[in-house]
């Protein structure tokens, strides 16, 4: 066999190799992103999927308890205005809170879990310092992972 | 002293465009004196730029918060070091103190081809300069460092206390030095491109270079782990974050393009497939600098969105277009006709080794652009997280891996069945040996089974090098051990400094594999004096303490950390609040011991109950990432370091016994 097509085989299962973990990781992994407005109005299509969702903690929203298993806490996701009359969705965490999670409500947060219910059950709590390296949150949108 | 940078800035932005055209229109019509005047005038844009740092430098460190920039990122308290870290702790100082380490690259880069490589230097420097115009043009007009404030304020708003950290001070230079080290190969491929001289001349020119560059993406990515690890408080050190991705690729591909040369430079293959490297990793860099700063992809560590995000993409469409565009101009011209003549050579097991490097990169790319792809493509943002990273790229690693043992030792051209017993039946033997204890001592993580047995296996084909290398000194020149070892590394740098830097790849491994197979994760919420289990420690919740500095008020939970019913010491993780940015922060505390870290964070306290939630980490190997870098570095220091004229000297080569060029 020519060595050239030989070198060409195995170069092409190698590339089969990555696109295969790479669909297979595609497909297995991911969870639906969403600005806090994008998942209000699907919300309904969303039930039991991954989801991740960006948001801001509406002010005045939020209890906070200490449990067995870490720190409670319920409070309402809104639109980055954060005011108190706009649609939400409850949120309810259980674990560590971040640092820069404000209890009198209006961080930004991105919430990871799965809506059932009618609550988004996070099972992890990101807040996007506005950012890390600028003291003052100019950003209209969410920085945060 | 301020009112100097934007004048710099506006000299050295007219400086680089006179550069650039008089370095085309002088190379174009061979015109000694307009590139002479072209290299002069790129020194000068390094001179303003210096001018332009020194100014920004002058205004942080006399605290003129008139200027917004240091009103924004440092404070009269501030520590000196974190001061001068401020240069490159926001968006504007920072695309600053790129274009300075670019601009004083390629001052060096002028200097030392004074008299040599005539031909190719004036578009060396009109490369260097139009990606310098790009960065004068954002200082200038997009992110201006110098803006003045109406009011001038009392006190600045500080450093991010997340900043405040060694780690974080050395981090973004190492980085920077790394990407803006790649653009200097990338002008000198481009130069080769235009005039047409693509034997391996630009290669050479480059070769230091590309290992500096090399060896700074390194640094800075390690340097990242590093701070991420004892900053960010979540018990691990690489999050597959955009912005860690970024840092990532271009070393990735780097990496690739280190080994490919070898064999452009032996065999004279593999030439387009190198300048693509190039090319690639160039763009990486400015994509790099780009993703940290845009906002297009969510990351943690990314800078407020601004203005800059089209203008990069502009740029990177435009050096994209140019690079592609000289290389398939030229690629009648590059084409070699070397065929690979077995699979079971140097050249083959290289070639796969870049294959899966540049696999990895394109997995890593495509998960970390992913949110922005499927919105375009299905209209709903998906995003990728770590899982998909690791899955992916935990088999690529190990194949990379296991050829990290083949290809140093493996013959070039055509391995014999002879050379592959002799390299590889001890190695190999007691991988497998390795493999099967292990599976007989109950590990069940089959990766991490093969990830150790690999291990074992490159670090065997190591040694055997070096020490069939030593004695064969011994024999022929009769010197101890200890000297058979230096002379055999000194006389052949290259060849020993990269066995030196696999070893550190060797070490890095270990501790992924062990934090990521073994890792022991623990979260509970105790009343003091409970007590909790974390793998072979027990830890005793005692109390907490609290006291404050004029900075900082500290909360400290006191750990007792017990082994077999013994205590062996306290731990006091914190939270801390800073008063300045009023900010808590996360304190951890860690306690190694052989390369294990028991790793404690206090994730949230009650003051009223004294609950206190505890997170307990192992990490098991985990140190072996530092010593791994150490290692790297080392290794790659004795490659880069200029060898003294080579002396005739026996050294053993893998394949026949006779001395290799290398």
């Amino acid at each position: 066999m020519n060595r050239n097509l030989r070198f060409a085989v195995a170069a092409a299962l190698l590339v089969g190799t990555v696109a295969y973990l790479m669909y297979t990781g595609v497909t297995q992994t991911s969870v639906y992103y969403l600005t806090i407005d994008e998942f209000l109005v699907k919300k309904d299509t969303l039930v039991n999927e991954g989801v991740r969702v960006a948001g801001r903690v509406q002010t005045g929203s939020v209890t906070r308890r200490m449990t067995n298993s870490g720190e409670e806490l319920n409070f309402r996701l809104a639109d980055f205005k954060g005011d108190t009359k706009g649609d939400s969705v409850a949120v309810h965490y259980i674990g560590v809170t971040p640092d820069m999670f404000k209890s009198e409500g209006g961080s930004d947060v991105i919430v990871e879990g799965k809506y059932v219910d009618g609550t988004l059950r996070a099972h992890n709590l990101l807040t996007s310092c506005p950012s890390k390296y600028e003291a003052e949150a100019g950003a209209s949108a969410p920085s945060g992972e | 002293m301020i009112e100097v940078g934007p004048i710099a800035l506006a000299a050295a932005w007219v400086f680089a465009i006179y550069a650039i055209v008089m370095s085309l229109v002088g190379g174009w019509q061979r015109q000694r004196d307009f590139i002479a005047s072209a290299e002069n005038a790129a020194l000068g844009v390094w001179g303003l730029t210096l001018v332009a740092v020194v100014a920004l430098l002058h205004a942080l460190v006399t605290h003129d918060f008139n200027v917004e920039y240091v009103a924004h990122y440092s404070s009269s308290t501030l520590p000196l070091q974190y001061i001068v870290a401020a240069l490159w702790g926001g968006q504007a100082g920072s695309l600053l103190f790129w274009l300075c380490i670019l601009t004083s690259m390629s001052a060096v880069v002028h200097l030392q081809n004074r008299d040599k490589n005539r031909d190719m230097m004036p578009y060396v420097t009109a490369t260097l300069m139009v990606v310098a115009l790009f960065f004068l043009s954002m200082l200038l007009f997009v992110t201006p460092p110098f803006q003045r404030l109406a009011i001038t304020p009392f006190e600045g708003k500080d450093l991010n206390p997340l900043l405040q950290n060694y780690w974080m001070t050395i981090h973004p230079p190492s980085l920077y030095l790394g990407y803006v080290g790649c653009a200097i190969p990338f002008a000198f491929a481009m130069a080769a491109l235009v005039t047409g001289r693509l034997d391996d001349v630009w290669i050479r020119t480059t070769r230091r270079w590309s290992l500096l560059a090399w060896f700074f993406l390194s640094l800075g990515n390690l340097f990242g782990a590093k701070w991420a690890y004892l900053v960010l408080g979540w018990g691990g050190y690489w999050a597959w974050d955009p912005v860690e991705n970024a840092a990532f690729l271009p070393w990735l591909t780097m990496t690739a393009y280190l080994h490919s040369v070898m064999i452009q430079e032996k065999k004279n293959m593999l030439r387009v497939w190198n300048m693509v490297l190039v090319i690639l990793s160039f763009l990486l860099t400015i994509f790099g600098t780009f993703l940290t700063r845009s906002g297009v992809i969510s990351s943690v560590h990314s800078f407020t969105q601004s203005g800059l995000g089209p203008f990069f993409i502009y740029f990177l469409v435009f050096m994209m277009v140019i690079s592609v565009g000289l290389l398939l101009w030229r690629l009648p011209m590059l084409r070699s006709e070397q065929p690979l003549e077995s699979m079971l050579s140097r050249e083959a097991a290289f070639l796969i080794n870049n294959l899966v490097l540049v696999g990895i990169a394109f997995a890593v790319f495509w998960g970390t652009i992913f949110p922005v792809i499927s919105e375009a493509v299905r209209g709903i943002k998906i995003t990728v997280g770590p899982p998909f990273f690791n899955r992916v790229n935990a088999p690529l690693g190990l194949i990379l891996l296991f050829l990290m043992g083949v290809g140093p030792l493996i013959a070039w051209r055509r391995s014999s069945w002879n050379n592959f017993r002799r390299n590889f039946l001890i190695p190999g033997s007691l991988g497998l040996i390795g493999g099967i204890v292990m599976l007989f001592a109950g590990m069940g993580n089959y990766y991490a089974v093969l990830s150790f047995s690999f291990c074992i296996f490159v670090m065997m084909t190591i040694i055997t090098e070096f020490w069939r290398g030593v004695r064969a000194r011994q024999s022929m020149l009769s010197e101890n051990v200890g000297v058979a070892l230096l002379n055999l590394i000194s006389k052949n740098r290259r060849r020993y400094g990269g066995y030196i830097i696999h070893v550190g790849i060797v070490m890095i491994f270990l501790a992924i594999t062990g934090t990521s197979a073994f890792k022991v994760e623990k979260q509970v919420t105790v009343k003091p004096g409970e007590s909790f289990e974390a793998g072979r420690y027990t830890l005793r919740y005692d109390s907490t303490e609290a006291w404050e500095d004029p900075h900082v008020a500290h909360l400290a939970a006191n750990i007792a950390v017990l082994d077999g019913g013994k205590q062996i010491d306290v731990l006091k993780p914190e939270k801390r609040f800073y008063k300045k940015p009023e900010q808590p922060t996360t304190e951890v505390a860690i306690r190694s011991t052989f390369g294990t870290d028991l790793y404690l964070v206090l994730g949230a306290y009650d003051d009223a109950t004294k609950m206190a939630t505890i997170q307990a980490y192992i990490n098991p190997l985990i140190g072996f990432l530092g010593w791994g870098g150490i290692v790297l570095a080392l290794g790659t220091l004795v490659t880069i370091l200029p060898t003294r004229a080579p002396a005739p000297a026996p050294a053993y080569s893998p394949e026949r016994g006779t001395r290799t060029a290398e």
